[in-house]
């Protein structure tokens, strides 16, 4: 039997090992807000400046990294001027499926991904994660049966966060 | 965990974003027991969950119609 790998947890401290500038999305998001809805790879934004794409080459280079579905023959080089050249990638690798969006359907770049992030400490590193309002934004822009499965209980966990939000600015004045 | 987000979830106020999910069909206690844990114990949750269904799909053998073994014991 093949080792077992935590494809969640790897990708992950791959990421934070390498310092790559990026930002959680999608499914595993959705786990950290709370939400039930299963995943089997992670989802991240990663910012396009060149330095980043320096680190995320050297990450990838260390695992082993194809490109997804693709022919075995389909000849790619994995360096940065291949990461700048194209734009969103779905990657297998020796810790897990890892999908690398440059950019966001209905959100755009890391630029305005970031903003409104919510920091979280997994695993030694610290991650920005999609603001859950925009996370439901995306999933409603996506459209996919998956997303739309996911939102009601989205919606429930944010409006939650809203409900506590106003009863401790309450409480503060 | 307050016993606001408790209520929330066990008992949706009508017309809320969590009575709209319990419609949905979703089980809200199960999104609960997730806000419970930390958010790294979510991930690890998560990958325990996929590590399970690897398990379970490596170990699965397809015997075959029942019928079929029914008729072979015959």
């Amino acid at each position: 039997m093949p080792p077992i790998i935590k494809i969640i947890e790897e990708p992950l401290k791959l990421l934070g090992e390498h310092g790559v500038e990026c930002v959680i999305i999608g499914g595993v998001a959705a786990t950290l807000y709370g939400s039930t809805i299963l995943t089997n790879d992670l989802d991240v934004c990663y910012a396009r400046n060149a330095e980043n794409l320096e680190r995320l080459a050297t990450a990838l280079l260390s695992v082993n990294t194809q490109l997804r579905g693709a022919p075995p023959d389909l000849p790619f080089i994995l360096d940065t001027e291949t990461l700048r050249r194209g734009l969103n990638f779905t990657f297998t690798t020796d810790v897990g499926n890892l999908d690398l969006l440059g950019e966001v359907r209905g959100l755009g770049f890391y630029e305005q991904a970031i903003p409104g992030a919510i920091m979280f400490e997994l695993f030694g590193y610290s991650f920005p994660v999609l603001a859950i309002k925009k996370l439901i934004e995306a999933k409603r822009t996506a459209g996919r049966a998956k997303d739309m499965v996911a939102l009601p209980e989205l919606e429930a966990i944010q409006e939650r966060q809203l409900q506590e939000r106003s009863e401790e600015d309450k409480r503060e004045t | 965990m307050k016993a606001e987000d408790e209520d929330y979830f066990l008992n949706p106020p009508p017309g809320s974003a969590a009575a709209c999910a319990v419609e949905f069909g979703i089980d809200l206690t199960l999104t609960l027991e997730n806000l419970r844990l930390t958010p790294e114990e979510r991930i690890r949750k998560l990958d325990e969950f996929i590590i399970g269904v690897a398990r379970l799909k490596a170990s699965a053998r397809v015997l075959g119609p029942r019928d079929a073994a029914d008729n072979q014991n015959n």
